[in-house]
């Protein structure tokens, strides 16, 4: 089917006739300003990133993605936890959270927390570290399923956070699931602060040529968050919480002093 | 609901004007998303200078098809994906029917998907005994309610609150009400349970990415996501034209597509599919298939005049700013596709005679093109179509017009060309029209085969003198 498929396309392109496919399709290599944007990413000054930081303060009220800032992990963990402890679950009474298994969130030990005892926190499983291409067994995968679905609250961090549009990067790897940041009513994102790019453009840029991104690709799935779930489908009426999280928290870590 | 039902425009046009709901709705529409759109390309760090160069990088892929398509393939099965090729409609239904029958799937979620609705996806599944959700909000409600979208991006646009309020009473059997965020509510509850339980999710691609093999999916409300990510099975349907070569040129595109969709820098969620769940991940589908539809695509492609349409992204920009489609909203092109793209893609699609009044009803004021991210020459390929229809193209199955019409033009051309018969023509004329009926100095009707021109209008009476008789007056009495 596939043969017949592009032979018709090739016809339509007048491919017999001596039109050629284009030579330069694909890039092999970034452009002058390209390398000036990775240029850029890497020696961003403090001032930098200071800019980003206030760009993002200024971005986050107009998209509904509520902004916080500590300067460490044990802070983080508190405001967290107070966040759980504070709202209240959407479709049922037992309070219950689902987490990332991430360096920088198993960083904020939130189980060890007095404050938390008694709400279960579910981890993403990993079948087993050292051999990631190994299946996690179905009956893990379904027990995970039925606790993101408990959840109303999921936890993850994100590769990036771009702060010209609030934007969060998410790529999908062991213990990284995809439905943490999807299914709960509300979505927490912890980000270091370092994390942060000015544009879409130097997320892309990252993307495409810095060589270790470029090594690990997209992914099968990349997602791209800016802002909780929202619809305008009812007379142009803005309402957020339409399928996805109706709140999205994004925690920064600043750099320790 | 495949196929069109173009044929009666007219009628509908008529219906809808007279709609006061629907007349209210389209003003805010347009009110809202037409000038913030415009606003927004000019915050372009790259500059308007982006939508060129993103034209551009559209009618590259289109003219490199071939190979871009076999790349994606490609890439899409290293991934562990699979891919299948539908030349026809009926094609692109059946091979999705069939995977669906394979896994014993009996429910479906789907996303919002234009080329679904063109090829008829949901009937052909709910013939095989499949229960298909759409779960865009917009789309839902105009599934329960039995209707086609009015509007690409905003379906529902022509309800109002109230009317949704009594049908979801009516379907869903919740206490009515008629506030939006309750109403939001009672469909995301009603839908979350089906979200949880499909077996298959489908969805559409905006824009897919050859050298990266991935397509992509947008939505603001989440939908997609849940409906890709949940559901161990992932079917993607894709329009063979919705390609770019490379991941600078899509987002590229993608920024642009938002902006004419929703008035964004990017659409809430963005996601990037390259295949099924990775081994050692703990969730995503376990199955994804990529169904890239021809449907008559390829004739448009092998057509130089209308080769340019294959670039349209079908972000809707061009419908928020259409003067005609702003009074006679998306139903009366019965089709999918509305609006000024509608007007274009309709015929081309389905058939340039079976959809000939779409092309002759839009004004060619030219907003559309002005409006459109990506710069689409519409009213080049309005008039196009007005001209094959007129002269007739049996590459494209087009009779001529009426041989009545090119008789009278070609009459017209002759009188026009004499300047002696032309003012014969005037004096007799300028008699003639006094036995007409008027209405406050303007002519009401027009005798057969004319009396169409004055159907909707009083016309100007011929004036009392030629401009040239009055030049060569003015001229004399110089003297
Ligand atoms: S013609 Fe342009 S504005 Fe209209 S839907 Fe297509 S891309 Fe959007």
């Amino acid at each position: 089917m596939q043969q017949t498929f592009i032979s018709t396309i090739k016809q339509a392109l007048g491919r017999s006739q001596g039109s050629k496919p284009a030579e330069d399709l694909f890039t092999t290599e970034p452009s002058e300003h390209e390398k000036i944007v990775l240029t850029q990413i890497q020696q961003r000054t403090s001032a930098q990133h200071n800019a980003n930081m206030s760009r993002l303060r200024e971005v986050t009220g107009p998209l509904y993605v509520n902004l916080h800032e500590h300067s460490s992990l044990e802070e983080t963990a508190e405001a967290i936890a107070a966040l759980i402890k504070e709202k209240s679950p959407e479709w049922g009474t037992e309070k219950h959270v689902c987490r990332w298994d991430h360096p920088l969130i198993n960083q904020l030990k939130l189980e060890s927390l007095p404050e938390l005892s008694g709400i279960p926190i579910h981890t993403t499983p990993i079948f087993d570290v050292t051999d990631q291409a190994r299946p996690i067994p179905s009956s893990q995968k379904e027990q995970f399923r039925a606790q993101v679905e408990q959840s109303f609250i999921g936890i993850t961090s994100a590769d990036y956070c771009v702060a010209a549009t609030a934007t969060l990067a998410l790529r999908s790897r062991p213990g990284q699931s995809r439905s943490v940041s999807l299914v709960p009513s509300i979505h927490v994102a912890v980000v270091k602060e370092k994390k942060l790019l000015s544009t879409l453009e130097e997320l892309y840029t990252l993307l495409k040529w810095d060589p270790a991104e470029r090594k690990e690709g997209l992914t099968n799935n990349l997602s791209l968050i800016s802002g909780p779930s929202k619809t305008g489908d009812i007379e142009l009426i803005m309402v957020h919480g339409a399928h996805g999280p109706r709140e999205l928290h994004l925690f920064i870590i600043g750099e320790e002093q | 609901m495949a196929g069109i039902d173009s044929e009666k425009y007219k009628q509908n046009a008529h219906k809808a004007i007279a709609d006061p709901v629907l007349q209210s709705a389209l003003t805010s529409l347009q009110g809202r998303l037409g000038p913030a759109t415009k606003k927004l390309y000019n915050t372009l760090p790259e500059g308007q200078e982006l939508r060129k160069i993103a034209h551009q990088y559209r009618r590259k892929a289109i003219d490199n098809l071939d190979v871009l398509l076999e790349t994606l393939a490609e890439n899409i099965r290293s991934h562990g994906g699979q891919v299948h090729f539908a030349p026809s409609a009926e094609d692109a239904v059946e091979i999705c029917v069939r995977i669906a029958l394979e896994n014993h799937v009996r429910t479906v979620v789907k996303g919002k998907s234009m080329v679904t609705e063109e090829i008829g996806l949901n009937d052909g599944l709910e013939q095989a005994g499949i229960e298909v959700t759409e779960t865009d909000l917009g789309e839902y409600i105009i599934q329960l309610a039995g209707e086609r979208p009015t509007h690409i991006v905003a379906p529902a646009i022509h309800k109002t609150r109230e009317q949704i309020g009594e049908l979801f009473t009516e379907k869903l059997g919740t206490p009515y009400t008629d506030d939006p965020p309750t109403l939001t509510q009672d469909a995301r509850r009603a839908l979350r349970e089906k979200f949880l339980t499909a077996d298959m999710g489908i969805s559409g691609c905006n824009l897919a990415c050859a050298e990266t093999g991935h397509i992509t999916t947008v939505s603001n409300e989440g939908n997609i996501r849940m409906a890709t990510t949940l559901p161990k099975l992932h079917v993607a349907v894709m329009g063979m034209e919705r390609i770019v070569a490379n991941l600078e040129e899509q987002q590229a595109i993608l920024r642009l597509m938002s902006m004419g969709a929703a008035s964004q820098q990017i659409g809430g969620y963005v996601s990037y599919v390259g295949g099924p769940a990775a081994p050692g991940h703990s969730d995503g589908p376990e199955q994804f298939h990529l169904i890239i539809v021809d449907n008559g695509r390829s004739k448009i492609l092998a057509d130089e005049t209308f080769r340019e349409m294959l670039c349209c992204i079908r972000c809707g920009a061009c419908l928020n700013i259409c003067p005609v489609y702003g009074k006679i909203g998306g139903h009366s092109y019965g089709s999918a596709y509305s609006g000024p793209v509608g007007a274009v893609v309709t015929p081309l699609l389905f058939g340039i005679n079976d959809a000939s009044d779409l092309c002759s009803g839009e004004s060619l004021c030219g907003a559309c093109r002005q409006a459109c991210p990506l710069e689409i020459n519409l009213p080049r390929m309005l008039l196009a179509l007005r001209s094959k229809l007129s002269e007739g193209d049996p590459s494209w199955q087009v009779k001529p017009a009426r041989n009545q019409e090119r008789w009278l033009f070609r009459c017209w051309q002759f009188v026009n060309g004499n300047r002696t018969l032309y003012n014969l023509f005037y004096a007799v004329a300028r008699k003639a029209q006094k036995i007409l009926p008027t209405q406050d100095g303007m002519i009401r009707k027009l005798p057969y085969p004319f009396n169409g021109w004055t159907s909707q209008r009083n016309m100007q009476p011929l004036a009392p003198k030629t401009f040239m008789q009055r030049w060569q007056e003015k001229q004399e009495g110089k003297k």
